[in-house]
């Protein structure tokens, strides 16, 4: 068999099994699925409320109409909730797993450890949140005055996963520096921060600031550029500008995790 | 010291893009300055309003069982971390005014300074409501195995409701008068809104008002659900 086939097989394999004994161990606790796929109703509301309100008092923001903003939050919700699913719980970690020693671990085993400690604990219940936020982003398309372009949507089967690995690879970044310095809790914070420029359409920022987030920090490519391409506001070209965006950012993240790990001496390091 | 900061650009940026974009010179009787005073200020209170690290810290404590150490002490479990948790947010809160006072005068956004006191007073006497609102929450650990979504359900909310987003002057009624009749508005939309002379004194009156009603809601609920709470548990962690 081909060795690249192989590898892709493997790993596609260790994704499912991941994604089947996270389910089993989420499933223990009922209650507390309930609650996050509730709690992030309440973010979504949270986030549409502030449009829903400002347009209230005006019929545009930097271009964007009451119904473009609504597919926009759709489309960030929906990142978010793949988000969530795969990288979150696994990063929000990656410090103490450091410093526990259970990266130690994950060294021994014949896998990439950076594959590992990305997605070995995958958060099922916001497969919930993935349909939610799909169906809340067709019923925002649907909603839009002039209609869209169906053939549109295939873009998103790029740009979305552009976006999800832009996310990935910036807070990779951000949780690997805890191989520096062992409480790195505090750094991830920034990273929090630096995502809330990612909740709103790169157009409404200042010049230089919409040049930073569709630069050296790409937080753009997470949901503004993807819904401008659905809404057929930006040309192709920038799906390509996307795709070569997520592999600079990825093979970034793996050349710092290369980096960082130089300085990890084991357990409680 | 820095989420203040980007937490203000972002807003700041957004307010500026409205009022460009629609050429409005004011919104809802208040020019753009105070929209932008707004959001620079809501962003510092809104982290004060908020309790995370106590909370997650209370149920790790009870389904731990390390709760044992507290209770044997001669202070109670809810003094002992309103003690502490009143201390760290007022040492904090403190420290990091530098930031909206630095950007406020930078952008020449309407803050009256002889006001903060005040506006501070009214969060500090809020905080004793979200402190018990956590201890409700952490006492809920002693009937669940896992309640940290509480914590993230129940800030959520209160953060939706504090007036963090936008003024909540700004919703349509009936929700404008439903979110100020409740007292989560302490947190940000009071103290923010006189600080940055949306609001006048008699505002804050009613804040502590509210804040006043709803602990004498909420603290009979916190002890039954406490001492419910104590009966279930065997003092080797929940």
């Amino acid at each position: 068999m081909n060795p690249s086939k192989s590898t892709l097989r493997k790993y596609s394999g260790l994704l499912v099994a991941f994604f089947r004994a996270s389910a089993m161990a989420d499933l223990e606790y009922r209650l507390n699925i309930v609650m996050k796929v509730f709690t992030d109703i309440i973010w979504y509301v949270a986030q549409l409320s502030v449009f829903e309100v400002l347009f209230k008092h005006t019929n545009s923001i930097s271009g964007w109409t009451l119904e473009s903003m609504r597919v926009f939050m759709s489309v960030l919700f929906l990142v978010d909730a793949f988000w969530m699913l795969i990288f979150q719980e696994n990063l929000d970690r990656f410090s103490d797993k450091v410093r526990r020693g259970d990266l130690d671990m994950v060294l021994a085993k014949p896998v990439n450890a950076q594959f590992m400690m990305s997605v070995q604990k995958m958060s099922t219940p916001y497969l919930v949140n993935v349909v939610l936020t799909f169906a809340w982003m067709i019923y925002s398309l649907t909603e839009l005055p002039g209609g869209f372009e169906a053939a549109r949507l295939l873009t998103l089967l790029i740009s979305v996963p552009c976006g999800l690995a832009i996310a990935y690879g910036l807070r990779f970044v951000f949780s690997a520096t805890a191989l520096i310095f062992a409480r790195a809790e505090n750094i991830v914070y920034v990273w929090y921060q630096l995502y809330r420029l990612a909740m709103r359409p790169d157009t409404v920022y200042p010049p230089w600031l919409r040049y930073l987030v569709l630069t050296l920090l790409p937080v753009g490519f997470i949901a503004s550029v993807p819904t401008q391409l659905i809404l057929g506001l930006q040309t192709l070209s920038f799906l390509a500008l996307a795709i070569l965006v997520a592999a600079i950012v990825l093979w970034l993240s793996t050349l710092y995790w290369r980096f960082a790990m130089r300085f990890y001496s084991s357990a409680s390091s | 010291m820095i989420q203040p900061f980007i937490t203000g650009l972002i807003e700041v940026a957004l307010w500026s893009a409205i009022f460009t974009s629609t050429g409005l010179m004011s919104m809802n009787g208040f020019p753009r300055e105070s929209y932008l005073a707004y959001a620079l200020w809501a962003a510092f209170f809104s982290r004060i309003g908020s309790n995370w690290m106590y909370e997650f810290r209370m149920i790790d404590e009870i389904e731990t069982g390390s709760v044992n150490s507290v209770l044997a002490r001669p202070i109670s479990f809810y003094e002992y971390y309103l003690g502490q948790f009143m201390g760290y947010k007022l040492i904090t809160s403190v420290l990091s005014l530098i930031a909206p006072i630095l950007i406020v005068a930078v952008i020449s956004g309407p803050t009256k300074l002889e006001r903060l006191p005040l506006a501070f007073s009214l969060v500090m006497y809020y905080l004793i409501f979200v402190h018990t609102m956590s201890f409700i929450v952490a006492s809920f650990a002693f009937y669940f195995n896992r309640v940290s979504s509480f914590t993230m359900a129940k800030n959520i909310g209160l953060w939706m409701l504090s007036g963090e987003l936008f003024p909540l002057d700004l919703a349509p009624e009936p929700f404008r008068g439903w979110l100020l009749a409740m007292p989560f508005c302490n947190a940000v939309y009071r103290p923010v809104g006189y600080l940055t002379g949306r609001l006048e004194i008699g505002s804050i009156v009613d804040g502590f008002v509210s804040s006043t009603l709803g602990l004498v809601v909420i603290a009979p609920i916190a002890v039954m659900i406490w001492k419910g709470g104590r009966r279930r548990y065997a003092g080797t962690g929940a």
